[in-house]
């Protein structure tokens, strides 16, 4: 008799076992995976917080929840890699710890983003608050590139600070925490050198990761092309390519001309980053760049508090300018999925390969009459925009626009 | 000497007239629909701004009077938006709503929504407050009111805030009258045990400050009839159309709307959606707004667990109601005109001349939409209310399409 229950028993458990052989199948959407050069109609299926499948005509009888994505784009789940989410109450702080950070959920899954890199929001010195004060409490998998300044981006008063900017404290912590660490940045300097480049370097060297250089504010204004051919290393981070300000040089000259280093320096493996931020993304010097060909390497959004509401908004906005520009959906989802993953040293995200997090990012392209600010306030009209239907993290879905993964109301048991 | 002066007056004119000469507005919103439910608009009309108030409300303002003109042909043109129900005592601490990452930051919500005026809903108590006005409110952008919780430290959770000896009536009121523009009312949230008094200080801390009481209704052990009972008119009954645990739903085993809850709506109580993560059910709210019972506010109980689920923002709840058969006037109305009342700030939530010139311009889009609640259901609809562009105080704050930008030319 026990053996009789026991063998039910087992049948009972592989029957279940078997009716879920998938927690998610995203049926019928056109699958951008630029890792796998997939852009196909095709079936993403997930077990388990990870890809199982990506193939034609998965059978949904045994998944759990069946998302219909026709008309839609499946990609990976977007990476953001300029961000500050360094988020607190410091009241005199720019960014570190201050009000100008944002908390990263409110921004990330509704633009279908999964993971974001903070850039360098903290230094040597305040990295483990940042972690335990935001790493540790998002949803969203929050990596960083941490200061070459000890304090982080507290003010442009401690930018300055020569003293504070130490290698070896600086690639200690990243030793300490390389699960979230992926870079050393650099920043709003003011002097006639090159010492923070050189020591973000140098940390970067010792701790075998990137730098990302914030190149601007130099008095007087230092060369991007002694920056990019002499000082930084293939695999170097230039962020905030379309910027138009004092005592930054730009990559378009007053021809309307892409600098013919700017190609070399490409080539030679420096990475160009969009960063658009607040100020830093003109049309006047993005126009020009797609139309020589010079494309960014990734495409960012320097999310803040005065970028969030701004020309900025948030990355599928951001997205849909260069879609608008002319660059193609793979194009596009390739600067904000495997590019940045790579740059990062982070093979394991920004691709659907079976046994990866499934973090899968679902969108409408939308045709219409819309506008697109730059920093400057000046609008551009375009035909296409991105909307999120649908962000999964980890196999979870962690935006649904539309209820795309839900039954509908009236079928709910009604009982009062 | 006369040539002197003559020649001296045309100088002091030519400095002088440039103000005269110049447009008489700065801002003029021009072809839209305005809905202004206060003062029964809801036509074809302009709006002009001028020093950051509302200046002029008519048909055919000429272009030429302002600096800047909005095309809105294709919009609705309404006051900004007052959310009265949200969680926005944001800071370091973990696993907390005062001055906790439960918390989210206002200004990274409420413009792109529409939202000019936000109400905390007693997240800071009489102790927190301080440290929620100059970490949050001083430093946001929008427009922060806050109900004031009755327990001190206000929502710290267990056992702190149900701690009957930090609701103090006398400090609870010193700080109010501190505050009086920017604290609202009095509120009574989170209380699982079988004492009245938690209540009936709150009630009693609204009653001397003459402000509404604030009822978010987490207190298991007290029956809602005698709540709605004890409640005064004006008071405001939040997470109405909520199926949750702690509480009577207000439908009764028929699906029929509670006597006691039609009563109370009666007598004067408000009530709000306070839609969060848990506390909206197609289920309760389809059969309510059958029986016309619809909701006096769209609250949205914004905070880190709603922001992201079924809620998402303001105009996803307005446009719930709106597909559910809520005429768009009355569901502006629920989003300006009466949550200014509900909070006594009549100089709010509408387009009056001389009013501060907060003004949403909102897109009405039509196409298939899915509406989401915390049961995990949907409804589907076939209209959706989008925030196109949003001012506070004549500037703006929100541009989702550029229509204020200038175009670029290459």
């Amino acid at each position: 008799m026990t053996r009789i229950l026991s063998l039910t028993l087992f049948l009972w458990c592989t029957l279940l076992v078997q009716g879920q052989e998938y927690d998610v199948v995203i049926k019928g959407g056109q699958v951008i995976d630029p890792k796998n050069n997939l852009n196909e109609l095709l079936d993403v299926a997930v077990k388990d917080g990870k890809v199982a499948a990506v193939a034609a005509n998965i059978p949904v009888s045994n998944a759990t929840t069946v998302i219909q994505a026709q008309g839609l784009y499946v990609t990976p789940g977007l990476i953001d890699m300029h961000t500050h989410v360094f988020q607190g109450t410091d009241v005199d702080s720019y960014l570190a710890n201050g009000l100008g950070s944002l908390p990263p959920d409110g921004f990330t899954f509704r633009a279908g983003v999964t993971t974001v890199v903070d850039a360098g929001t903290s230094g040597w010195r305040n990295f483990r608050q940042f972690k335990h004060q935001t790493i540790d409490q998002a949803q969203t998998r929050v990596l960083a590139f941490i200061s070459i300044v000890g304090a982080g981006m507290y003010g442009r008063l401690e930018a300055q600070n020569l003293n504070d900017m130490d290698p070896v404290l600086t690639a200690f912590m990243i030793d300490l925490y390389s699960e979230h660490i992926v870079g050393v940045k650099k920043h709003h300097y003011r002097g006639d050198n090159f010492t923070p480049v050189e020591r973000a370097v140098e940390a970067g060297n010792m701790a075998g990761v990137p730098v990302m250089v914030d190149f601007g504010e130099h008095d007087p204004m230092l060369s991007i092309k002694t920056l990019f051919l002499e000082k930084l290393r293939p695999g170097d981070i230039f962020t905030h390519t379309y910027s138009y300000t004092n005592n930054r040089e730009t990559v378009v000259d007053e021809n309307n001309q892409v600098k013919p280093f700017i190609f070399q320096a490409q080539k030679r493996g420096i990475i160009f980053d969009v960063g658009h931020g607040g100020g830093s993304f003109i049309w006047h010097q993005v126009v020009p760049s797609i139309k020589q060909g010079f494309l960014p390497d990734v495409i960012s959004t320097d999310l803040h508090f005065w970028s969030m509401n701004a020309g900025m908004k948030d990355m599928t906005n951001l997205l849909s300018k260069f879609l608008n520009l002319g660059m193609t959906m793979e194009q596009v989802i390739g600067r904000s999925t495997w590019e940045p993953a790579q740059v990062i040293q982070r093979p394991q995200l920004g691709h659907l390969s079976p046994g990866a997090e499934a973090d899968i990012a679902v969108f409408r392209l939308h045709e219409g009459d819309f506008g697109f600010m730059d920093a400057r306030g000046r609008m551009m009209k375009g035909t296409q925009k991105l909307e999120t239907e649908l962000t999964l993290r980890a196999g979870k879905v962690v935006w649904d626009l539309n209820g795309l993964s839900v039954p509908a109301w009236d079928t709910e048991p009604l009982k009062y | 000497m006369f040539e002197l002066l003559k020649y001296s007056l045309i100088l002091v004119w030519c400095f002088l007239s440039p103000p005269m000469w110049a447009q008489q507005y700065d801002l003029l919103i021009k072809g839209g629909t305005v809905v202004d439910p206060k003062n029964n608009i809801f036509e074809p009309l302009d709006v002009a701004i001028l020093e950051g108030k509302i200046q002029e409300v008519s048909s055919q303002i000429d272009p030429q009077t302002a600096r800047q003109v909005l095309d809105a042909r294709g919009l609705l043109v309404s006051p900004g938006l007052i959310d009265v129900h949200t969680h926005v005592f944001v800071g370091g601490r973990e696993g907390i709503f005062a001055g906790g990452f439960y918390s989210v930051s206002p200004d990274d919500f409420s413009f792109r929504t529409g939202i000019t005026t936000m109400v905390d809903a007693g997240t800071s108590g009489w102790r927190s407050f301080p440290e929620f006005k100059t970490k949050v409110i001083d430093a946001s952008q929008t427009r922060i009111l806050a109900f004031l919780n009755i327990a001190g430290a206000g929502m710290i959770g267990k056992p702190g805030e149900e701690e009957l000896s930090d609701m103090e009536i006398e400090a609870t009121l010193n700080i109010i009258k501190q505050y009086p523009q920017t604290i609202v009312g009095a509120k009574i949230g989170h209380y699982t045990g079988e004492s009245w008094e938690p209540f009936d200080k709150a009630l009693d801390v609204a009653r001397q400050a003459k402000k509404p009481l604030f009822l978010e209704c987490h207190l298991p052990q007290l029956p809602l009839d005698q709540l709605l009972d004890k409640m005064r008119p004006g008071d405001i009954f939040t997470h109405t159309y909520g199926a949750v645990d702690d509480r009577l739903w207000l439908l009764d085993a028929n699906g029929q709307v509670l006597p006691s809850v039609q009563d109370a709506r009666e007598k004067g109580i408000y009530f709000d959606v306070g839609h969060g993560g848990g506390s909206f059910h197609f289920k309760l709210a389809q059969p309510a707004v059958q029986q016309n019972f619809y909701p006096h506010s769209m609250g949205t109980d914004l905070h880190r667990f709603s922001m992201n689920a079924g809620m998402k923002n303001m105009l996803n709840i307005m446009s719930k109601f709106l597909n559910m058969g809520m005429d768009l006037p009355a569901v502006i109305e629920a989003a300006t005109w009466n949550p200014a009342r509900m909070i006594l700030r009549e100089d709010l939530g509408h387009l009056s001349i001389g009013a501060e010139a907060d003004v949403a311009l909102i897109r009405v889009r039509s196409g298939e939409f899915g509406f989401v609640d915390a049961g995990g259901y949907k409804l589907t609809g076939d209209k959706l209310l989008q925030s196109e562009l949003t001012i506070k105080g004549g500037k703006i704050m929100w541009d989702l399409n550029g229509l204020a930008a200038k175009p670029f030319k290459n």
